[in-house]
């Protein structure tokens, strides 16, 4: 893969050879360059000296002898036999620290520039490179092969000293890099280095100082992990397996005789350190909810979390300091993709972005929260430079950015005792300028590391690199100048969370579908504490309370959607037949536009389901749609868990490589092999804590395994299994499968020929949740009929509507009323299809899906009876708030807009560069079904 | 649904039913008796009566008296309404999404502008039935082809018939040509990153350049054709033609407002009629596409806004605000097994911004005022093709029932595969 040999002599690496000859200093690059070298014994006298450690002293002098500093201060005698130099007109400030870097790494540890975005892309599939041809990265069937994973490379043992981005980054002050390899899930651990030496491990200040993990396999692998999904449980599943690893180590050591060793994995062994606190475990986050997921993993797994990238920071500082998760920040500030259509619309919300990434670090400053800046790279250091000035721009103190370059790293890694301010006794890593170190105009006039004094070659600015497609040294020179806007953000216009939040809310004078309780004309609901108090005809109104007239309008309960995929960055591990150890609350996403739109159509609560590409998926997350919570915020509060299966067609269906099953008999057979391991795991563990309990110590516990616990649960009947499904003899299958195993089914899914089978669905227990009138799409969906929901419901089923759709999920309330033209349901009954018989489905029936005092007061209002075709959302409320309110919408529109220009103009003409935009599915998958 | 056919006939002589004038429909009168007729080409008439034979209306009014010999079709208290069109769809031309080789509309080749829907359209199709039961009584059946390229032509068809013949009503009513993108140009799935934005382009313009030059040579060979020597016969060439002359339209499949505004340009340029259809985004060029006088077939009112920033109700309405400019439009479902949704694209556009008098004219008149049949279809008036459909109510609103459908002047039975497993189904005990 290594596109350009870092071994072969380039014509930039020519130029920076050269010219360090000629300057006489030491030049890393050529062993014979030493004996040029003066004795490493300099004092600069008369400079303004800032310290980096609290003080500035002008007129001050540094002394630095044999790598170290040995004086600094006002009144400092210079020593007889060094080099001074005249400080008038320098300033002399700590050598800069680039908290994360491959410098001086080999391209085959680093990622092409498609891949380098922490939390961008799913993994698996979404490297690219490589996967064309017989060069085809190894397949991966799960967790155990441990795909793309050697956190055994130590960025110490590989660097390369020849490598000529070295000299680039001392020449614009940087004399230190946290260096770690960055290609694959567990890439290896980073090691903290000075940049220069004679030999490779001549650099090296510690090491390990942490274990990097990333969200996507740089295509280093393919299969398993396939999707965000699975990247999330893979990477607790190794912590996991780390965890009994160094528990079956030490239980063997300590009585060998009579046990069975544990089997060796050199992929374990780092992540031992890791678990005991020896090092960082650094988990990507550039988005406010990526920032969550990493601080929620490394708490799960129980690992010292250092978060990388971090834009939108800004968003979760509080969380991050109260979680006590320091943060490496990103200076390649969001902008956007050079590739891009320049007419294409970009969102607010990424336009927003863009505008406040580079407030993060002064919110951190006030929140408390403790960062190092990192180059993220960015191949020209004077981008950085003015990168770290945008900051500044927006709010950052000098002295903070300073810190955030120097001490900040040196404490984060360890390593404040000996370097990151200039102190006596610190290593002699020194930058010397001729200005302010912020300012455009300032030139570094010379740099010391350990000691060695290097003069700086304006031609070298820019690092040369193979292996960065899309970033080549043309491009270079535009880097260093149009960087975007300097100044402050522009403010925003408050578009989410409940509008004017109250306790107490009557609903009056409106027509009241209690869906339990019959119709309530001119009926009002009092809400308090997003509960229903009181639903009637005579209601007294507290003072206070929001009054809201409900003249003419209908009152429903809020919609609930059995089967959605809203609100997640990822849906289908399908890589493997079995995923149960993944799950959509780790790839909540609370800023999908999807959600504010079911609002809008009166929608509540959605069951977010895995998708459907195998047989056993992964768990799901009931959420309501709070727009403008953050993920966590989005769960319903103690809805039973549950977990996707799939039968049929799209579990069948051609997959490269050939992955079982391929047949409705195979799908069975996974099922009933999930089982029965599950089965075993759950034996196992009763053996060992029952060997445990009867006091024998020397027992090595089971493997923890996320698929299995999870499928225990299922049996356990603490999950609810939620079964995709069409043909009525596969529904027959699953019935009996699962009464084979002791559980019931909570729902079928699509379950578009239940009404051949509605008699044993309904003596099994099990709801049914399917499309109104969608047919013919596939096979398995030929015989669909519209009278399905209707016909299941006459035959004794709990039956539901649900949307498997962005869009159709905006008027389910239409999608029910379908059920009374085929089929003749009531209205009563119609409405359930959308709100009740959705709520006793998920078990969730205490608490929505009717107008009954002592629910939660979740609401939809309606123009006209929402059965009607024309009838629109008015206002939907979750808890007792309103978060839909469509006079409200059309007022903010204006404003939006207006906020939207304002950006646009602010930043129109920075430079067009790589992907900014996240990855996010809109909630728009049409019909994918 | 048979017995609602049943109920209809129980006031008259059922025995006319059987006579030999049935299967022919020639000389048998029918008669839809006592409804509320919307004509759509004027005001609604109370009690009124429409006469049918020979596959047209013969009379509609509230004083017309039924003949002898007439089958009579009680309508008191139901609502009659010319049958629904679905302007551009896929009926006839697949079956199963999923399984290709059950779809004709999709051929091999980027330009296959002789290529006609009705050589493919299967009569048998179980979709069709099922469609014409929620009153779609006649479509246009389009290939759909790719980006920048020339699918074929669409055929406007009944939604009954024995065999194409019978139920073709126009075999061209337009060709297919897939507005060239500048899409994303994603792969599957969104991964990777997109193509740059300059390659997109080139290859844009290279295709816009080749369909200009398709149409000049169409010219040149028209011109050839008729001159002394005529050249060697070319299918293509002379299909293109028909469009080159302004006899046919370009069904133009575009979306975003630069796809329309490009399409209106490229008509211009090149002197062709052009039909934008999907137009999703034509909200925004709303004005132009009124200055220019150029109809709109709109796919999906029940659908998401193209925009993140959108307005969550955009495309509920685009067709209101179409409506306001002055933009004639009429709806279509673009699919086969959904077009018997039709009148729910209408009417959700209604609450926002569409009069449901013209909700209800986009679903009939006004497509076939677009596709060139306004003479022959899409209202209740003498002389007119017999699509016409009973209904309990609102054609256009979900729990409304149709009663009876007549396709070219024939009552249909609206029987279907969807009722018979209903009705097989529900009787397992």
């Amino acid at each position: 893969m290594q596109r350009i040999g870092f071994l072969k002599p380039s014509p930039s690496w020519m130029r920076t050879t050269i010219a360090l000859l000629g300057v006489a200093v030491f030049a890393a690059t050529a062993a014979s360059a030493q004996t040029a070298a003066p004795p490493r014994h300099f004092a600069i006298r008369g400079a303004r000296i800032v310290t980096g450690a609290g003080n500035t002293i002008d007129g001050g002098t540094i002394v630095l002898e044999d790598g170290l500093i040995t004086a600094v201060g006002r009144n400092v005698t210079v020593p007889a036999g060094a080099w001074v130099i005249e400080g008038e007109g320098l300033t002399v400030y700590p050598g800069l620290i680039d908290g994360l870097s491959t410098l001086g790494l080999p391209a085959s540890l680093r990622v092409s520039e498609r891949g380098r975005r922490p939390g961008f892309g799913g993994g698996g599939g979404g490297g690219g490179e490589g996967q064309q041809g017989a060069d085809q990265p190894p397949f991966s069937r799960g967790p155990e092969d441990r795909p793309a994973t050697t956190p055994w490379i130590n960025a110490a043992d590989e660097l390369q000293i020849d490598d000529d981005s070295l000299a680039t980054w001392r020449n614009a002050g940087f004399t230190s890099a946290m260096v770690v390899p960055e290609k694959g899930l567990f890439p290896g651990q980073g090691a903290l280095i000075n940049l220069a030496g004679d030999r490779p491990r001549d650099m090296v200040v510690k090491t390990p100082v942490a274990l990097r993990v990333t969200l996507s396999s740089g295509g280093a692998s393919r299969g398993y992990p396939g999707a965000l999904l699975g990247v999330f449980a893979y990477i607790k599943q190794v912590f996991f397996d780390a965890a009994h690893y160094d528990q079956a180590w030490s239980i063997y050591e300590r009585s060998p005789q009579g046990m069975e060793r544990p089997v060796y994995d050199r992929a374990l062994e780092p992540l031992r350190d890791a678990l005991n606190a020896r090092q960082w475990v650094m988990l990507p986050g550039t988005w406010a909810r990526e920032i969550r997921r990493a601080i929620n993993t490394g708490e799960e797994v129980g690992v010292s979390t250092l978060v990388y990238g971090a834009h939108q920071g800004y968003q979760v500082a509080d969380v991050l300091a109260e979680h006590n998760v320091p943060v490496l920040v990103s200076l390649d500030w969001p902008h956007r993709d050079r590739n891009a259509d320049p007419d294409a619309d970009e969102a607010l919300r990424v336009l927003r972005f863009r505008d406040r990434a580079p407030t993060t670090p002064s919110v951190f400053v006030q929140a408390g929260v403790q960062f190092a800046f990192y180059s993220d790279g960015i191949t020209a250091p004077r981008t950085v430079m003015n990168n770290v000035r945008r900051a500044i721009g927006n709010g950052l103190s000098e002295d903070d950015a300073l810190r955030a370059l120097t001490l900040s790293p040196a404490e984060i890694f360890g390593v404040a005792d000996r370097l990151g301010s200039l102190e006596v006794g610190k290593i002699a890593n020194v930058v010397v300028t001729d200005g302010d170190l912020f300012d455009a105009e300032t030139k570094v006039q010379m740099v010391f590391v350990d000691g060695r004094k290097f003069d700086v070659d304006e031609t070298v600015t820019t690092v040369a690199r193979g292996g960065r497609g899309g970033r080549g040294d043309s491009e270079q020179g535009e880097e260093g100048g149009d960087v975007g806007p300097m100044g402050p953000p522009l403010p925003m216009v408050n578009d989410r969370g409940p509008i004017n939040p109250t306790a107490v809310t009557v609903i009056q004078n409106a027509t009241i579908l209690t869906v339990t309780h019959g119709t309530i004309e001119n009926g009002s609901i009092l809400i308090r504490d997003g509960k229903i108090a009181e639903v009637g005809q005579n209601i007294t109104v507290p003072s206070g309370a929001r009054v809201i007239d409900g003249t003419g309008k209908f009152v429903s309960p809020g919609i609930i959607d059995a089967h959605s995929h809203l609100a997640a960055d990822a849906i289908n591990e399908g890589s493997v037949a079995v995923s149960a150890m993944v799950g959509i609350e780790d790839v909540l996403n609370p800023d999908q536009i999807g959600i504010y739109r079911a609002l809008a159509g009166g929608v509540t609560t959605a069951n977010v389901l895995h998708g459907s590409a195998n047989p056993i998926g992964g768990r799901n997350a009931v959420i309501k749609l709070r727009w403008g919570a953050d993920a966590p915020g989005l769960l319903f509060e103690d809805a039973m868990p549950g977990i996707k299966f799939a039968l049929g067609e799209n579990t069948k269906r051609d997959r490269e490589p050939d992955r079982y099953p391929a047949t409705r008999m195979g799908v069975q057979d996974v099922i009933r092999q999930a089982f029965i391991e599950a089965q075993q795991y759950r034996s196992d563990w009763q053996e060992y804590e029952q060997s445990r309990a009867s006091g024998n110590e020397n027992v090595i516990p089971p493997r923890r395994d996320l698929k299995h616990e999870t499928l225990v649960e299922v049996l356990e009947g603490k999950r609810l299994v939620h079964a995709h499904s069409y043909r009525a003899d596969e529904i027959l299958q699953l019935l009996r499968l699962a009464e084979e195993f002791g559980f019931r089914i909570a729902t079928f899914q699509h379950v578009l020929e239940g009404y051949k089978v509605a008699k044993e669905i309904a003596e099994h227990g099990a709801g049914a949740s399917t499309f109104s009138d969608w047919w013919a799409y596939k096979v398995e969906a030929y015989d669909a009929i519209p009278h399905n929901a209707a016909l299941m419901t006459e035959k004794g089923v709990v039956v539901s509507i649900n949307s498997d759709s962005g869009e159709e999920i905006r008027h389910l309330n239409q999608e029910a009323a379908k059920a009374m033209k085929w089929g003749g349901l009531s209205e009563d009954e119609a409405l359930k299809l959308v709100t009740l018989n959705p709520a006793r489905q998920l078990r969730i029936d205490d608490r929505v899906g009717s107008i009954e005092v002592g629910k939660d007061a979740d609401l939809a209002i309606f123009s006209a009876h929402p059965l009607s075709i024309y009838a629109v959302v008015e206002q939907t409320f979750i808890d007792g708030q309103l978060y839909f309110d469509r006079e409200h919408d059309r007022s903010l529109r204006e404003a939006l807009k207006q906020e939207k220009e304002a950006l646009k103009e602010k930043h129109k003409g920075g430079r067009p560069e790589r992907i900014t935009t996240d990855d996010t599915l809109d909630g728009g998958r049409e019909k994918v079904r | 649904m048979r017995t609602n056919r049943l109920s209809g006939c129980l006031g008259v002589l059922c025995l006319l039913v059987a006579s030999p004038g049935w299967a022919q429909g020639g000389a048998q009168v029918y008669a839809i008796r006592g409804g509320t007729i919307y004509t759509v080409s004027g005001d609604p008439i109370e009690s009124g009566t429409v006469l049918i034979q020979g596959g047209l209306i013969t009379a509609v009014g509230a004083n017309v008296s039924v003949p002898a010999g007439a089958v009579v079709y009680e309508a008191a208290g139901l609502q009659v309404y010319p049958g629904l069109f679905d302007a551009m769809s896929r009926l006839g031309l697949t079956e199963i999404g999923q399984v290709t080789v059950t779809s004709d509309m999709n051929e091999l080749g980027e330009y296959n502008p002789h290529l006609l829907a009705a050589t493919a359209i299967h009569p048998a199709s179980e979709i069709i039935p099922v469609t014409r039961a929620n009153g779609i009584t006649h479509a246009v059946a389009a290939p759909t082809g790719g980006s920048g390229g020339i699918g074929g032509q669409g055929s406007l068809i009944h939604l009954d018939g024995w065999t194409v013949e019978e139920m073709l009503i126009e075999p061209s009513v337009g060709m297919v040509l897939n507005w060239p993108s500048l899409g994303g140009g994603r792969g599957f799935r969104r991964r990777g990153p997109p193509r740059p934005f300059a390659e997109r382009k080139e290859r844009h313009d290279k295709q816009v350049a080749q369909l200009e030059s398709w149409l000049e040579a169409s010219r040149h060979y028209a011109r050839a054709m008729a001159s002394g020597s005529p050249p060697r016969r070319d299918l293509r060439l002379e299909a293109l033609g028909r469009v080159a002359s302004g006899e046919l339209p370009f069904l133009v499949m575009a979306n975003s407002d630069r796809e329309i505004t490009e399409a209106l340009e490229f008509a211009e340029r090149n002197n062709v009629r052009i039909i934008i259809a999907g137009g999703r985004e034509a909200w925004k060029v709303a004005d132009l596409l009124a200055e220019k006088q150029v109809p709109v077939i709109l796919g999906a009112t029940q659908a998401l806004p193209s925009g993140e920033d959108d307005g969550y109700d955009q495309a509920y309405a685009n067709p209101g605000q179409l409506y306001e400019a002055g933009v004639k439009f009429g709806f279509a479902t673009f699919g086969a097994s959904n077009s018997r949704t039709l009148p729910y694209e209408a009417a959700m556009a209604v609450p926002y911004g569409l009069p449901w008098e013209e909700a209800l004219k986009a679903v009939t008149i006004n497509s076939a005022e677009i596709l060139g049949v306004g003479d022959r279809l899409g209202t209740i008036e003498t002389g007119k093709i017999a699509n016409v459909i009973v209904t309990t109510g609102d054609p256009l609103n979900i729990q409304t029932e149709v009663r009876f459908v007549f396709v070219n002047g024939q009552p249909i039975d609206l029987q279907n595969k969807h009722q018979s497993l209903y009705e097989k189904y529900r009787a397992r005990r």
